[in-house]
């Protein structure tokens, strides 16, 4: 799942023929004064400036800012700009139109296994959130596309009437061609609001695409946001730059302020591994992943960003049986910075509690064991031991 | 018996390089149970035509490759199965293929990072043909005893370590490939082992789900309990609770789920397969699946450590109630091995196989090459040059300072010879007719024989066989007259006594400065002075020279024209890249530089 920030999403409805308001997306206060001689509705309009960065409850933070003239949106657009919220610096600014408008609404898309749901609602905003009931939905099944029946009924049945209704039923048709045509997996809009003319505009989105058909979008040329209320660090930005050349894959997720480091095999593996850290009251410094064979090198460079985590006291190298990934080739590229940390001092005072099988397991594990002679403080099983054992052993000391 | 995957299963492979991996791994397996190969085809368009070759056993078996599906199946009705293996971008169009052929009736993919979109569209087309679309993600599908689709299970040595070569009683599905691995092996430790073990795939939206397999593990008798390793996201462990509970199955049901950390981490934070993430609204969480699964009876390990003995403790009752009987184990001898390749058993000290060829010169197995045993980089950063590999690779001894200076002065007198000469204007014309740099110079080395460059090693030995057998130089002179003919090394088409070559005098003149004995050296002087004296031209030359000094220093006659051939090689290859840099173009002979000494037209008569 990829999230799209509000410029990108924006441009996608645009595309299909969803009213939005004008908006523009800048990393400069210079290139936003250029823009506002440019545009007549900069001048004219209400603007919103929001900081256009994959952060959570950015109203509280005081990242959107309304109701301002133009004056004032320069100003705030400065303001924002290169501000360091947590991890995140502020590199840009999106400003756009205000619409006034009396009544807000609610659209969305969502997949799900047995098709697309499409919802609606006559509120919208943060009151849609208390009136959960008032969505109204239908299921248009895998390969199908809502009929004008369908969609009419829907509407009606969420409390639409007259105009207002047969324009709801439109938009919902273009909401979901727009889904369905850019490989969507949730879309929604919120609020929907109705401008003076009385069109339908989509005020703000949220936009979720699916990652994996990158390969035939060839204008997602945007990058895609982390999902969780931050942007990505400079070391899963690296793990992630890996893990798009190689055979296989590497993942890494930071989690500030744990102190046990995981390095386990296996995307179903390494969630067992720290549910296991959880169970046992340990607090994770990151979650990490290989598999699929992956090249001893890149496997090596996410030990590395491992390593470097600061504060911990454990690695967990676990892992399962596996079916063909290398255990000796993957455990190299694992040892080589396990030796270059330990040479940089990143190791002192760090436990490495290791458990894995597979291809080669006997080479691979003697040869994370022969580092116990090399003065690494070293536990290491073989599959005899269950799975996640070398947790209750690593965080029982 | 087993499911999905039995011993009536055959397949054919979509995919290239990664496909044929897979039935490597196949074949292992049926070597393993003692079963024919069961791929019957490859389906991969760009090699279309050819085959693959797939070890089975001491057996190799040979498969042929199709452009599609249907000619696949055409050939090889027998097919119920595709396996696929092609990237991402077009594998909806492969499975799609395969779902709609008439003979296939499960496809089971491998592929990962499959669109979600297409995930959902191939479900639903197997599910609308009645077919059953596996994946994608899938690691594959292992019976016990029967059939491997794909690359699960691992190695050899681990098929064996979990008794994978008879079947068990537990079933089992998972979304992760490698902890399906982790339970078969649990299974064989802990209870008799497994009847099937499914990867349905990690992704949102697998083609199959977990009630569909339920279903026919229930309808399997030789499955008496099912193991679902299950993950946050979606409902499919919610379903699979749910048909559990909803009335009494014959089977039991063990299942553990993932995702518990979920409740103590950041808001929004995703970990592990695409599939495991938790609704917007909280749903799908492992909590809610793994009490789910308690309320629906079945049992629910604490953790995944706890399953091992939880599979003990159902195998125990099953054993008691009489449902299973224990399998008696085989003994170490009737354990299933792979036959050992040449290399291994070489390794293991019982296989002798008579060497093919012997060097006594280098050895190149090791980081780098060693000459006679001296590693390269350690003559390297001694200070040795390129006359001591020479005498180390030429004459396998490691010589001195003093030789290889004279052997250095040799390889830069004879470097070339302009391009005139036969070798020289050979490759110079191979060159302008665009052949490449191998080629020409291998064309002028061809010219080197007994009229250009090549009497080096026919100098040497005569010479040798004079001072060997204490002859005179009349005897010398005498003996090759009546025995062979010109001396070898004597006499030049140019030079003379007169015109004498400078060559030859700048090398005599060095040996000799060295104060070393020179007989061989010595003798050709005084065989010159005789022949000379008959005909002005007749004189030692480079090659008669060259042979002398080279015998002297210890060279074997053997060796001596490839003094020769190593240093022109510069010549030749300076000539060509000459040629090429200046963009020269193809070049032949003109006319007048040929006597046409041929009949003159005439009509040919009727053939008879």
């Amino acid at each position: 799942m990829a999230k799209v920030l509000e410029g990108p999403g924006m441009g996608l409805l645009k595309k299909w023929g969803l009213q939005t308001p004008n908006y523009v997306v800048v990393s400069s206060g210079d290139e936003f004064d250029q823009l506002a001689q440019a545009n007549d509705w900069l001048q004219k309009s209400k603007l919103v400036a929001k900081a256009h960065e994959a952060l959570g409850s950015r109203f509280k933070l005081g990242l959107v800012k309304v109701g301002l003239d133009l004056p004032g949106t320069k100003a705030a657009v400065r303001e924002m700009l290169g501000k360091q919220v947590e991890s995140v610096t502020i590199r840009e600014v999106i400003v756009s139109e205000a619409i006034d408008h009396t009544d807000e609404y609610y659209a969305s898309a969502t997949s799900t296994r047995e098709g697309v749901e499409v919802m609606v609602a006559k509120c919208g905003g943060i009151e849609v959130e208390a009136n959960w009931d008032k969505v109204k939905r239908i299921l248009v099944d895998i390969g199908e596309v809502p009929t004008e029946a369908a969609l009419s009924g829907l509407v009606k049945d969420a409390g639409f009437s007259g105009d207002t209704a047969s324009k709801m039923a439109e938009f919902l048709k273009k909401l979901y061609t727009c889904f369905d045509n850019e490989d969507a997996q949730y879309l929604e809009i919120n609020p929907v609001v109705q401008n003076a003319a009385g069109d339908l505009v989509a005020l703000d989105a949220v936009t979720l695409l699916d990652g994996d058909a990158k390969f035939r979008h060839k204008d997602w040329t945007f990058p895609f946001a982390a999902e969780f209320g931050r942007a990505y660090t400079k070391n899963e930005e690296e793990v992630m730059a890996v893990d798009a050349k190689v055979k296989g894959s590497v993942k890494l997720i930071e989690i500030p302020g744990g102190n046990i480091a995981m390095l386990p095999a296996g995307g179903g593996a390494s969630v067992y591994y720290s549910d296991a850290v959880v169970a046992r009251g340990g607090k994770l410094a990151n979650y990490a992943e290989y598999s699929g064979d992956p090249p001893d090198w890149a496997v090596e460079v996410l030990t590395e960003k491992v390593c470097s985590l600061p504060g911990i006291t454990h690695i967990i190298v676990g892992g399962a049986i596996a079916n063909f990934t290398d255990v000796l080739k993957t455990f190299g590229g694992i040892i080589k910075a396990f030796r270059k940390a330990k040479a940089e001092g990143k190791l002192d005072n760090v436990q490495i509690w290791v458990r894995r099988g597979g291809p080669n397991e006997k080479q691979g594990l003697a040869a994370m064991k022969a580092l116990q002679g090399e003065g690494f403080n070293i536990q290491v099983f073989d599959r005899t031991l269950p799975l996640t054992d070398i947790v209750d052993m690593a965080l029982s000391k | 018996m087993s499911i999905l995957a039995t011993k009536d299963t055959h397949v054919v492979i979509q995919g290239g390089v990664a496909g044929v991996n897979a039935a490597k791994r196949m074949a292992e397996f049926r070597y393993m149970i003692k079963q024919p190969m069961n791929v019957s085809a490859f389906v991969y368009p760009p090699d279309a035509g050819k085959t693959n070759e797939v070890i089975c056993g001491n057996q190799t078996v040979t498969i042929p490759i199709y452009k599609t599906v249907a000619k696949a199946t055409a050939k090889h009705p027998e097919i119920n199965t595709s396996l696929v293996y092609v990237g991402a971008d077009r594998c909806y169009a492969s499975a799609k293929e395969a779902l709609d052929d008439s003979h296939i009736q499960t496809v089971s993919m491998i592929t990962e990072g499959l669109p979600e979109k297409d995930a959902k569209l191939l479900g639903k087309h197997a599910r609308t043909l009645k077919k059953t679309f596996n994946g994608p993600s899938s690691i594959g599908v292992m019976s016990a005893g029967e059939c491997r689709l794909g690359v699960i299970g691992g190695a050899f040595d681990n098929l064996v370590a979990c008794k994978l070569y008879r079947p068990g009683s537990f079933g089992v599905i998972t979304k992760s490939g490698g902890l399906s691995n982790e339970i078969i092996w649990i299974c064989s430790q802990f209870a008799d082992g497994i009847t099937t073990a499914i990867g349905i795939g990690g992704d949102s939206y697998p083609g199959t789900d977990y009630v569909s397999y339920l279903e026919m593990f229930e309808n399997d008798p030789q499955t008496k309990a099912v193991i679902i390793v299950g993950e946050m996201g979606g409902d499919l462990e919610e379903q699979a609770a749910e048909w559990y509970g909803a009335k009494k199955r014959r089977v039991k049901l063990l299942a553990v789920v993932s995702g518990f950390c979920q409740e103590s981490l950041p808001k929004g934070m995703k970990f592990g397969h695409a599939g495991a993430k938790e609704g917007l609204k909280g749903e799908g969480s492992a909590r809610a699946k793994a009490e789910a699964f308690k309320k629906a009876g079945a049992v629910v390990p604490e953790t995944f450590g706890a399953l091992g003995p939880a599979i003990q403790a159902t195998y125990d009752e099953l054993v008691k109630s009489g449902e299973v009987t224990p399998i008696p184990e085989l003994s170490e001898a009737e354990m299933p091995a792979l036959p050992r390749s040449v290399e291994q058993g070489m390794k293991d000290g019982d296989i002798l196989v008579t060497p093919l060829i012997k060097s006594t010169i280098s050895d190149d197995r090791g980081d780098e090459p060693y000459y006679q045993g001296y590693p390269a980089s350690e003559l390297i950063n001694k200070g040795y040059d390129i006359a001591h590999v020479i005498g180390l690779l030429w004459d396998g001894r490691l010589i001195s300072k003093q030789e290889a200076e004279i052997i250095r002065r040799i390889i830069i007198l004879s470097a070339d010879h302009g391009p005139c000469v036969s070798a020289a204007l050979t490759t110079i014309i191979g060159a302008c007719a665009g052949i490449g740099l191998s080629q020409s110079v291998a064309a002028g080395m061809i010219m080197i024989g007994p009229r250009f460059g090549g009497a080096v090693t026919d100098a040497g030995r005569y010479f040798k066989y004079a001072i060997d057998n204490k002859m005179s130089v009349d005897e010398f002179l005498g003996y090759m007259k009546k025995n062979i003919g010109p001396v070898p090394g004597i006499g030049h088409r140019v030079k003379s006594l007169r015109n004498p070559d400078k060559r030859v005098k700048e090398l005599v003149g060095y040996v000799k400065s060295l104060g070393i004995p020179t007989p061989h050296l010595d003798f050709a002087l005084e065989v010159e002075k005789v022949t000379a004296a008959k005909k002005d031209n007749l004189i030692l030359n480079v090659d008669g020279t060259m042979a002398v000094v080279l015998v002297d220093i210890g060279f074997p006659t053997d060796s001596l024209n490839g003094f020769f051939v190593l240093s022109r090689t510069i010549g030749l290859i300076g000539h060509w890249t000459d040629q090429k840099r200046q963009g020269s173009r193809l070049i032949r002979l003109f006319n007048y530089l040929v006597n046409y000494a041929v009949p003159s037209r005439r009509e040919v008569p009727p053939l008879k």
